[in-house]
């Protein structure tokens, strides 16, 4: 009898396993996405079906869109239909486990750092491997200083009497421009960064506050609001509003914790805020060896960059300290600053001051000159790539006349209209703006010895 | 009308009418070797079920596996079990082991069918590796890696095996294919044979062993009704187990190998080869991974050999067999401390 009775446990216990195998067969953990995707967007808006996904370029299946529901292209020209995931991030396509599938990705949840990029961002079938120097991103962007941080690191070297001259001889990693002939005060190499930087008794400082916690492309950044972004080419091109919000439909990226980009997106239209969250920050003190963070910010709006209104733009902008001219904040860095001034032209450089270039005088001339001018000519130039990027590929048409910096780059974004005034289309806003030229004006700049700052002491406005 | 009728099932002829009491006790053999034979047919039966979507191929072989485990229905039960089963069949064939030879059940007329399950353990280790090379992980990988080499240790012999293990000059698309074929077909046939003989011959030598009857005492038999019924129970509790296993305990799965890329800095061996692995870091591969596991074999295979005359069948640590005993567990004790200084390495 008692045998018996263990005999009907024993099969009361195996029905109930294959029970539990049958419950755990239908509810799978990936089930969870899409759920919460049509919580958010309404019930049934997606189906709970496994999701694959076959890029065009790859052939190989992705079954990322399962989880990762409306997540959206990462920009108009990397469409996931023709690119899939995997090329970029990395990880295993086929995976529905979250930590399977996210094991092997290249670079945590940014590609583009600069430990990785070469391998996702800047492989020869993308931004690598031309000819033309300009388009390959990654090796560009890697000698620039916002990569080098070698001005920052002669100054802060020279300051201490680590070395005997300002003049830039260190990056954060060792760099050769093997190119010949280099251009003016372009540098052959920077040796990788001595240990101690400065000296046994600053290196804690100088790691904490200017090389971990520094603004400059290998680093993190703090994480807290105005600060939040990305590292690498994400730390432009990935947009972080002020609050670290997440903006997008991806239901797998929490909406609850800031720290996220507003959505998956890359872009070339970066507006201020993108740039701020490292520039216009505060300052830092050589005397003190720390960041001394502006403090008359409001708490960081929560709402995207992209709708900030002109009060908005007035007190975001610039630190109490800055001078600035209307146009200067009404308008976006990225409209007056180019892309060779910002990611490099591919060689190494000793300082900021070698390479801004961009001035007021650039668009607006001087009382005695007109600005460059230089006609498009070929459809698949650079300035008309760079309109194309931007989505304002309409602004700009073969033929049209746009304005030529010192350095011979052409601002797309300011080209001569049919009457003759210049016009300038803004690259976030799309707005268009009628340039004022300084010729035929009540200025009285002396074009050849002043720069900006001169500007300022008639033009600036007040807070 | 009854359509099934159990003494006329296949499973339940198999067993003799009556068998001795002493040796039907669940306290003598704990159904070990039943559970063995169990995990032996499961491992075999989901192991079928994987075949059906694995892909022997360095290029295909673990996407086909990610996708067992995430995406086909009812794929990472299978592959679960297969797993577990297959673990289940090498700790009861191993404690299987340990039965036979701390009940002394090796004595003759039971010395050739100790070498047999010998052999079958073996045969199990190997086939557990082959599997275990299958996943084409960087864990699969490393194993290989090591494992071929240690062939190659062989004296005279090893580079020949190894082209005939590897079928290469180094491990690539025919190692994996080779592996394959020999967990899939080769090694299965070879362990079904083995298997029904070593179950044959337990019949053979007289039934599951006994105490060397003693005209005094009348000997008890239980009938096989209740074996019957003692194995349909362990088969539920054991299935039910190897259920829940595979339902809520994932079988590991590592990133795909990459033979071009450096192997990982901290790589474990499967369990099992823990203690070869440990004893790589401080003896030359020749003797840590060839002689000394040949040795402990050979120390098992003599086991039967030492006193052939002794009694003390069918008891449990009998005075009889104090020398193998204390040999045995002394080779237990250095294996099991081997494993763990390596896992806590």
């Amino acid at each position: 009898m008692k045998r018996s009775w263990l005999a009907g446990l024993a099969a009361l216990a195996l029905v109930a396993a294959i029970g539990m195998v049958f419950w755990r067969e239908a509810h799978p953990g990936w089930q969870a996405w899409p759920t919460l995707y049509n919580a958010r967007q309404g019930p049934e808006a997606v189906p709970l079906v496994v999701q694959a996904l076959v890029p065009t370029q790859t052939g190989r299946p992705e079954l990322c869109p399962t989880c990762h529901v409306g997540i959206g292209d990462i920009s108009p020209s990397h469409p996931a239909e023709a690119f899939g995931c995997v090329v970029c991030h990395g990880g295993e396509p086929l995976a529905l486990d979250a930590d399977r599938a996210h094991s092997t990705m290249r670079g945590g949840r940014n590609p583009s750092d600069l430990s990785v990029a070469e391998t996702s961002c800047g492989t020869e079938d993308c931004h690598g491997g031309y000819a033309d120097g300009e388009r390959n991103h990654v090796d560009r962007v890697q000698n620039s200083l916002q990569a080098t941080y070698a001005g920052a690191i002669a100054v802060l070297r020279y300051t201490f009497g680590a070395q005997d001259s300002p003049t830039a001889q260190y990056a954060l990693q060792a760099r050769t421009d093997a190119s010949r002939p280099l251009p003016a005060k372009a540098l052959p190499s920077l040796a990788a960064l001595p240990s101690p930087v400065v000296n046994a008794t600053l290196d804690g400082r100088v790691q904490q506050n200017c090389l971990e916690g520094g603004c400059h492309l290998w680093s993190q950044p703090a994480a807290q609001p105005y600060y939040y972004r990305a590292s690498g080419c994400a730390a432009c091109h990935y947009l972080y509003d002020d609050d670290g919000q997440y903006r997008g439909a991806d239901p797998t990226t929490p909406v609850e914790e800031p720290g996220h980009g507003a959505e998956h997106r890359l872009t070339t239209a970066v507006p201020f805020t993108q740039c701020n969250h490292c520039h216009n920050r505060g300052n830092y003190s050589l005397k003190q060896m720390a960041f001394l963070p502006r403090e008359d910010l409001p708490a960081a709006p929560a709402a995207p960059a992209a709708e900030a209104d002109e009060a908005r733009r007035l007190a975001e902008y610039y630190q109490p300290m800055g001078e600035f001219t209307r146009c200067e904040y009404e308008l976006d860095c990225v409209d007056c600053h180019t892309g060779g001034e910002v990611m490099g032209d591919g060689h190494l450089y000793g300082g900021k001051q070698e390479r801004n270039y961009v001035q007021c005088q650039t668009c607006h001339g001087t009382p005695t000159a007109p600005p460059r001018l230089a006609t498009i000519r070929e459809s698949d130039e650079l300035a008309r790539r760079r309109a194309r990027l931007a989505g304002r590929e309409d602004f700009l048409a073969v033929g049209d006349s746009v304005v030529e910096t010192e350095s011979g780059e052409l601002l797309w974004s300011v080209k001569r209209g049919a009457n003759g005034e210049l016009q300038q289309i803004a690259k976030v806003t799309g707005q268009v703006y009628t340039v004022p030229l300084v010729a035929g004006s009540k200025c009285e700049q002396d074009g050849t010895t002043q720069t900006s700052d001169h500007c300022h002491q008639c033009h600036s406005v007040s807070r | 009308m009854r359509l099934w009728r159990k003494e006329k099932s296949l499973l339940y002829a198999l067993h003799p009418a009556r068998i001795p009491a002493a040796g039907a006790r669940f306290t003598y053999t704990f159904g070990l070797g039943g559970l063995a034979l169990l995990a032996a047919v499961v491992t075999a039966l989901s192991g079928l079920a994987l075949t059906l979507y694995y892909v022997p191929t360095p290029a295909e072989a673990h996407d086909s596996l990610v996708l067992v485990a995430d995406v086909v229905a009812f794929g990472a039960i299978a592959r679960g079990l297969h797993f577990w089963a297959a673990q289940l069949m090498v700790v009861a064939a191993t404690l299987h082991l340990a039965r036979v030879a701390f009940t002394s059940a090796y004595r003759p007329p039971r010395e050739f069918n100790w070498l047999v399950g010998l052999a079958l353990l073996v045969l199990t280790i190997v086939w557990d590796f082959s599997g275990y090379v299958l996943r084409w992980d960087d864990g699969a990988h490393w194993a290989l890696l090591i494992g071929t080499n240690l062939v190659r240790e062989v004296p005279l012999l090893g580079e020949g095996l190894y082209r005939a293990l590897v079928g290469d000059t180094q491990i690539g698309a025919s190692a994996l294919l080779r592996f394959y074929a020999w967990h899939v077909v080769g090694l299965t046939l070879a362990g079904a044979v083995g298997i029904v003989y070593h179950l044959w011959r337990v019949r053979r030598d007289g039934g599951i062993s006994q105490p060397p009857s003693a005209s005094t005492a009348p000997r008890a038999f239980v009938s096989r009704d209740h074996l019957f019924t003692s194995e349909g129970i362990a088969t539920a509790l054991a299935g039910a187990l190897l259920l829940l296993l595979a339902a809520f305990a994932p079988v590991a799965l590592g990133p795909a190998a990459d033979l071009r890329a450096g192997l990982a800095d901290r790589v474990q061996a499967p369990w099992v080869f823990l203690w070869v692995q440990s004893l790589l870091r401080f003896l030359p591969p020749l003797w840590a991974g060839v002689l000394l596991p040949l040795g402990v074999l050979a120390l098992l295979a003599s086991l039967p050999f030492w006193n052939r005359r002794a009694t003390g069948r069918a008891s449990w640590f009998s005075p009889a067999g104090r020398g193998e005993q204390v040999a045995l567990a002394c080779l237990a004790l250095v294996l099991i401390g081997l494993s763990l200084a390596e896992v806590l390495r």
